[in-house]
């Protein structure tokens, strides 16, 4: 019988032993009695050569390879491993065969290298040792999870479920106990802040403590689960590994629209979506059979990868980067492995290769592109694109339509009536022929140069304007030529015109909100033909459309270098200005004018596009074109397409309907556009697929062998039934498929961190061979199968958590058990630690009754400190904080802007989402402290917290307001002494401000007091409002 | 938290006692294992000072960089043969292989319109664009080679600082803070200023990444608190802020000695750290307190901000035990008319910089501080005109990453040693190059970091700066 030993790749296979994989040192050649490390050395090797065929899956000719007692034991044709006589057995015999020898091992791919058959034969030589630590050859991770049989346990009573059975087992292992459950209030505040990130009210407490029914809690929990807020909370997690954010990240940090995918991951959870389909929707809804909406909006998943837009980057390279981004991704999220090291080199430690790592590449290589040049031939024109997809809402779409049909209207009267403005009109014509004779006339100067001293790029318009490029250095000025073979030019007139590619249209370039620009000087000067010095032209006068306060328009022209033109308000829209020469101006020949244009504002207020015309004749009469002037001349009959254009578009521009009409038309276009639907990122793939191939050293423009579309060799295959290539669809579904072996356990140990501090692996982003092997492997294998069997349903595996004893638990600790297990991993007490960033501040609004339960929609900011977000690069944007109670919205919706996130969040451990994490760190850090205590938006919590304590409990005693103030924060009521330190707080306060009252006021500000409050009432109880918010009890789950 | 804290202990004993058979001593050992929980108060701050690996040269180290990227061939590297050809179409032999950002087409040399000339004993070579530093030559160790793999902004500030291009990575900062802890227990150990506005990479070049959070740099501002959230809110007394702080502290006691949640103890430890620093930041910062000559010296404003109020705070942070100090400056990206704007920038750094120098070393810190300056990368021996055409009268220079200038001087640095040539244009190394691994590698070399055993585990990997590069430069070192 024949064995085989299949192999994907020798070079492969010969990069594992060559390459000094992530920075370990390289072997170099050794000497036979040189021990060999099983681990290390022969173990990758079995794995990847033999264990296909000769594994878990297959027993090729009887044989396993992938456990110590088979591989000693042999297959149907007896040993063949003789340990201390490599000669003997049948293994070297096999791999040492000439290529081609029909019992060649590997059978499938190259065969072994020298080195490699060496190391076997050294390894047999050395007896072949093979740890008995090391049994299975295959990790654990990667073989199927079954359900496990409950072990025996001694205090079985204890036991409310499975859970607490596989708990308990290990405990009593230990010789330690459970604790005591933990008291009610503590039970309740607990389970109310894991499932839905919320304290409960002191009316949920109550009728917690007054409910004896034995269902209670239960009941309790699945009010939880069903609750709209359950969703909110566990998104968090799952939006940092998704690494959802509003903005592109790196230089141009500007925003997106995403936030549909984040409402869509709320909604997901609430509504319990089974986890493949959750999964599905989010890797590949858009290959779905007449993909709904909604699952396209979940494929926002991998169009949350941060973006370089910068100008100047290749759009290949970001491209190629950011399916890197999406691979990794998917390696932690789904796999909980560490794919990373596989974009360079195969895996040191676990068994997946450079050949897995690019078959997976390929499943996203087939998307369109996000970043591209908008000129192909500009480096610096580089576009946020990808696609987008505008969200379909009933009310805006009815809006919509209406507007759209007065439109059309409008749009046909003024078709109509410019019918009848092309008819010849004999006495129009003469009577503005008369009128020609002196009237200026406006000459659109052809541009010949042009520079940016700030470098920014441009380009000329057909309508002779310029539009600039690339990022917008602060400050500018432009410098433009032009050769008009003009004279007796009278004026020159300055347009800053909008155009879709500027920030908000512009004309400004800096800000999308503000596009303003502010310009110091109009200067100008004749460069003659010879070469001989340019003579400036003095300007005696200058008028625009519109001057900004303070901003004449007279300031483009004086001699201050501080004074200018602007526009604020009056953005959006275009702006001109004349500027009167002194005497008039010939331009012949050779010669030439060189405007500059200074703008020294910084922020980039600069003109995005603008055109110069110089005027000719009295510039204060009604300008007429040249163009119109020169068509009159020829007879109506005899004029080009060009001139009866120049002649029509006069006689519209001076018609009274027809400027009607069209004012109208410009008025509901204007509203159409502001009632767009929103719209999201979306995955879409292209037509023409790219050609896939290892990416050597992982720089794509070294591309190696072609690959197709598959997944990792040593999990289960792949099933795309037929022959077509595998799409993301057929990955997505391999991820869910009941045979991974990794998505369910890697899923329910993140759920199981959130809710007891660290996962049954305590590394959660690493289930290989180096990550930390289950405390519990059972437990975790048995709620995998648990999760799988129960239709992935989330909610019942947290419920079926949250209900076990091994939860409920107090969470005191003792010394000896801190001693004995400091950091419970074997739970012999319940979890306390620290909130989440976006927790915390939940928490604290919710006790200061400032909370807003509103969900959805576009992200909300909170106070902030002023210049967080003023960086290098991208649009500006001001820090508006958000109206009303948008700002008292959950941690969820805050703004996440990459480059300068919340800093309130950050220093609770939130990142900036730069990338996939699946764990964040829980630090304690001063900064904590300063936040909690200043951050204005708890300092505006303490105040509320305080206002509503004298509201809730009016005409009360100091002690009721304490203990409601402690029950409303931590849901018990406090001990004497407790009171007596806020009471004691509370009356030195109350001194304090008696000393100064006006400290009272200042402190209190713009605070509504209710008529029944003081200044000084409110100021003492802030201090025991902020000391209650900063204690560690308040910001812990406990 | 538990999960990481077994992180820490698992890559702390492997890195620090097993691999590398240097023992960090029990008692620092115990407090690097301490992020979340453990049993004694005393033992838990994972910002106490641990021994380094190998002696220090230097303790602490300040980091200047242009944001930008400021031109190597108009300040340090003085090509003669690149000036000749002003001006003239550059070889195709040089154009080779090479990537640049923005400009195409013809492409065409750029001599510098700056003089050069040497300076101090060791005959350092710097333009006249630094007259101050070029007081302090002798004091300087000039890179000539550095090299990088990135050619924007945000990837290059990101790959400097974290030794990856794509963010999610710890800094050099949050490293050092990592290995070496804290020797001042009332400011943070890894201090961030800027002049200007931040630069591309945002806040990712002090991040601690995949670190413990308790290492990333913290931004001290010029306006506004200079600490986030330091100052107590209008109406509120110091005195109003002890008396809150000392209920919290005996409520959080009475509350650890019922739970016993070691937690508990560091949260009452940060608390008091916190109402500390309201006081020992105002007044690191109030430079008021110097003499008007060290004020003069630096060009400081007391009350503005710059980079010379910057560069003094640096000192100043130095003094009080400050490990890391980081300070940005902003608008060196000069894509045109570098004639005008690269002498402006020089002038607000120039004296600053040598007056830092200057100043340490006569307090006798200057043997025990790094000083660091540099950029992303450098600047093309190239003009860049308009729209990337090589002709303008206001030329500019792209990005540039194959070989540029960083300086090192202070602690354990050779002085007026310059290191590395490029050919004669200027467009890579001819001999000794140094990629910015090799760079780190060094710097951490000096602060007795050794970069190849200042691990972390995350994702399975033992995560290094240097990835797996990286090559000391032992001829800059004393």
């Amino acid at each position: 019988m024949r064995v085989i030993f299949p192999i994907r790749s020798a070079t492969l296979l010969l990069a594992l032993f060559a390459a000094p994989v992530c920075g370990l040192g390289e072997d170099g050649a050794r000497s036979a009695d040189a021990p060999i490390d099983f681990e290390t050395e022969v173990r990758p090797l079995l794995v990847r050569a033999c264990v296909e065929c000769h594994g878990p899956q297959k027993q090729e000719g009887g044989l396993r390879l992938d456990n110590r007692a088979a591989a000693l034991n042999g297959g149907d044709s007896g040993k063949v491993v003789q340990p201390g006589a490599p000669g003997e057995s049948e293994l070297i015999r096999r791999v040492a065969l000439p290529a081609g020898d029909p019992e060649i091992m590997p059978a499938v791919g190259d065969p072994l290298t020298g080195e490699q058959i060496e190391l076997l034969r050294n390894w047999i030589e050395q007896g072949a040792v093979w740890p008995a630590s090391n049994q299975d050859l295959v990790h654990w991770a990667y073989q199927r999870p079954e359900r496990p049989t409950l072990p025996e346990v001694e205090r079985a009573r204890w036991t409310a479920n499975p859970v607490d059975r596989f708990v308990l087992a290990r405990l009593e292992e230990r010789g330690l106990a459970p604790s005591p459950r933990a008291d009610r209030e503590t039970l309740i505040r607990r389970v109310t802040l894991d499932l839905i990130g919320l304290p409960p009210s002191p009316e949920d407490v109550d009728a917690f403590l007054n409910d004896d029914s034995p269902i209670a809690y239960e009941e309790l929990v699945d009010r939880l689960l069903a609750s709209d807020q359950f969703g909110v909370r566990w998104a968090r997690p799952w939006l940092d590994y998704a690494r959802y954010a509003d903005s592109h990240g790196f230089q141009r940090d500007d925003f997106r629209d995403l936030w549909p995918y984040r409402d869509w991951v709320v909604d997901a959870l609430n509504d319990d979506m089974p986890f493949d389909r959750f999964s599905i929707e989010q890797l590949a809804g858009d290959l779905l059979p007449n993909a709904a909406e909604s699952q396209r909006i979940a494929t926002g998943f991998n169009r949350s990868a941060p973006t370089n837009v910068e100008a100047g980057t290749e759009p290949e390279e970001t491209r190629v980067n950011q399916i890197f981004d999406r691979v990794n991704t998917l390696g932690m999220v789904w796999l909980g492995s560490t794919l990373e090291c596989c974009q360079c080199h195969d895996h040191k430690y676990d068994p997946f290769t450079m050949r897995d790592y690019y078959g997976l590449f390929a499943f996203f290589n087939g998307t369109e592109i996000e970043a591209d040049r908008a000129n192909p031939d500009v480096p610096g024109s580089i576009k946020f694109l990808g696609p987008s997809m505008p969200l379909t809402d009933p009310v805006v779409q009815r809006q919509r339509d209406a507007l759209q049909t007065e439109i059309d209207a409008v749009a046909a009267e003024l078709t109509a009536r410019e019918a009848e403005l092309q008819e010849f009109d004999a006495e129009w014509e003469t009577e503005l022929a008369g009128a020609i004779a002196d009237a200026p006339q406006e000459h659109p100067l052809e541009v010949t140069g042009f520079e940016s001293s700030g470098g920014a790029g441009h380009e000329v318009l057909d309508d002779r304007s310029i539009l600039l490029r690339g990022d917008a250095p602060a400050r500018d000025t432009y410098t433009i030529r032009a050769r008009p073979n003009l004279s007796g030019v009278t004026a020159f007139k300055l347009e800053a015109l909008t155009d879709p590619s500027l920030p908000g249209k512009g004309p400004g370039r800096g800000d999308a909100e503000r596009p303003n620009f502010v310009l110091h000087a109009f200067r100008l000067s004749v460069r003659p033909a010879a070469g001989g010095e340019p003579q400036t032209v003095r300007f005696v006068a200058a008028t625009a459309d519109f001057s900004q306060k303070n901003y004449d328009i007279a300031g483009a022209i004086d001699q201050d270098p501080k004074s200018a033109w602007a526009i604020h308000p009056q953005f959006h829209k275009p702006h001109w200005a004349v500027f009167e020469t002194e005497h008039p101006v010939d331009c012949t020949g050779e010669s030439a004018f060189e405007f500059q244009l200074v703008q020294n504002h910084g922020g980039a207020r600069t003109i995005g596009r603008l055109r110069l015309s110089a005027i000719t004749g009295d510039y204060r009469g009604a300008t007429i074109p040249s163009a119109v002037a020169t068509a009159l001349a020829v007879d109506h009959r005899e004029r080009t397409e060009e001139q009866r254009d120049a002649v029509l578009s006069y006689r519209r521009d001076h018609d009274e309907t027809y400027r009607e009409l069209k004012a109208k038309h410009a008025r509901l276009e204007k509203e159409l556009a502001a009632i767009k639907p929103p719209t999201t990122l979306v995955m879409q793939e292209v037509e023409q697929q790219r050609a896939n191939a290892v990416f050597l050293r992982g720089n794509y423009q070294t591309p190696g062998e072609p690959v197709t579309p598959s997944t990792p060799a040593i999990l289960h295959d792949l099933d795309a039934g037929g022959d077509a290539a595998p799409t993301r669809m057929d990955l997505a579904r391999w991820l869910v498929d009941p045979q991974n072996p990794l998505t369910a356990r890697v899923t329910v140990n993140r759920w199981w961190a959130e809710l007891f501090g660290h996962g049954l692996v305590t590394t959660p982003e690493d289930f290989g061979v180096k990550g930390e092997r289950p405390t519990h492997p059972d437990l975790l294998d048995w709620l995998a199968v648990e999760f799988m069997e129960s239709g992935w349903s989330m909610k019942h595996v947290l419920r079926t958590i949250v209900l076990s004893e091994t939860y409920r638990q107090s969470s005191a600790v003792t010394p000896e058990l801190l001693a004995a297990d400091d950091q419970n991993l074997f739970y012999a007490r319940g979890p306390r630690f620290r909130m989440s960033a976006e927790m915390v501040r939940d928490n604290a609004l919710s006790i200061a009754g400032l909370l807003s339960l509103n969900r959805g929609g576009p992200p909300i900011k909170p106070y902030q400190p002023d210049g967080i977000w003023v960086k290098v690069g991208g649009q500006r944007y001001d820090y508006k904080v958000s109206p009303g109670e948008q700002r008292y919205r959950r941690g969820l919706y805050v703004v996440l802007k990459r480059g300068a996130p919340y800093p309130s969040f950050v220093n609770f451990d939130a990142d900036n989402r730069m990338a996939c994490r699946v764990k964040r760190p829980r630090s304690n850090t001063p900064l904590q402290a300063l936040t909690l205590m200043n951050d204005p938006v708890y300092v505006e919590a303490a105040k509320a917290f305080a206002a509503r304590i004298l509201t809730e409990r009016p005409e009360a005693s100091d002690e009721v307001r304490i203990a409601f103030a402690m029950r409303v924060a931590v849901a018990r009521p406090p001990e004497p002494a407790e009171v007596d330190v806020l009471s004691a707080l509370l009356e030195s306060q109350r001194s304090a401000v008696a000393a100064d009252p006006e400290s009272a006021i200042r402190l209190i500000g713009e605070f509504p007091l209710s008529p029944r409050q003081t200044a000084g009432e409110l100021a003492a109880w802030y201090a025991v409002a902020t000391a209650v918010l900063n204690l560690d009890e308040t910001i812990s789950k406990n | 938290m538990i999960s990481l804290e077994q992180t820490l202990l698992q890559a702390t004993r492997r890195q620090f006692l097993g691999r590398s058979g240097v023992c960090l001593g029990a008692a620092a050992l115990a407090s690097l294992l301490r992020e979340d929980s453990s049993l004694r108060a005393a033992d838990r701050d994972p910002r106490a000072a641990r021994p380094a690996m190998s002696p220090p040269r230097a303790k602490h180290v300040i980091y200047l960089h242009m944001i930008g990227a400021p031109s190597q061939l108009d300040l340090f590297t003085h090509r003669p043969e690149l000036s000749a050809r002003d001006g003239e179409e550059c070889p195709e032999s040089f154009l080779e292989g090479r990537r640049f950002a923005f400009i195409g087409g013809k492409m065409t040399l750029a001599g510098s319109p700056f003089r050069f000339s040497r300076h101090g004993e060791s005959g350092q070579e710097i333009s006249e664009l630094l007259p101050h530093l070029s007081s302090v030559a002798d004091e300087l160790a000039i890179v000539r080679t550095l090299h990088t793999e990135e050619i924007n902004h945000a990837p290059a500030q990101m790959f400097l600082h974290t030794g990856f291009g794509r963010g999610g990575r710890p800094s050099f900062g949050s490293w050092v803070n990592y290995g070496l802890g804290t020797e001042n227990q009332n400011l943070p150990a890894y201090v961030v200023m800027l002049s200007g506005p931040l630069g591309g990479a945002g806040t990712s070049v002090w991040s601690n990444g995949f670190l413990p959070s308790v290492y990333q740099g913290v931004q001290f501002r010029s306006s506004g608190d200079p600490v986030l959230f330091l100052s107590n809110p209008d109406g509120q007394s110091d005195a109003d802020r002890r008396r809150i702080f000392d209920a919290v502290k005996s409520l959080n006691e009475r509350r650890l000695a019922l739970v016993g949640d070691p937690e508990i103890a560091t949260r009452i430890s940060q608390y008091e750290m916190a109402y500390r620093m309201q006081t020992s930041v105002p007044d690191l910062m109030d430079i008021a307190q110097e003499t008007k000559q060290t004020i003069d010296l630096y060009g400081a404003q007391p009350g503005g901000a710059s980079f010379a109020n910057n560069c003094l705070l640096a000192r100043r942070l130095v003094e009080r035990g400050v490990r890391i100090i980081e300070l940005y400056d902003a608008d060196w990206d000069h894509h045109s008319n570098i004639r005008k704007s690269l002498p402006e920038k020089c002038e607000q750094v120039d004296r600053a910089m040598a007056a830092l120098i200057a100043d340490l070393k006569q307090r006798g810190l200057l043997d025990e501080t790094l000083i660091v300056w540099g950029s992303e990368f450098g600047r093309t021996p190239l003009r860049q005109g308009v729209n990337g055409e090589g002709n303008s009268t206001n030329p500019g220079r792209d990005h540039h990453k194959d070989a540029y200038c960083t300086w090192l001087a202070g602690g354990g640095v050779k002085g007026g040693v310059s290191y590395g040539e490029t050919d004669e244009f200027g467009f890579s190394p001819v001999d000794k190059p140094v990629h910015v691994h090799d760079l780190n590698a060094t710097l951490l070399h000096l602060l007795g970091l050794d970069h190849e055993r200042l691990t972390f585990k995350y994702q399975g990997r033992e995560f290094r700066l240097t990835d797996v590069h990286g090559e000391v430069l032992h001829d800059l070192i004393v």
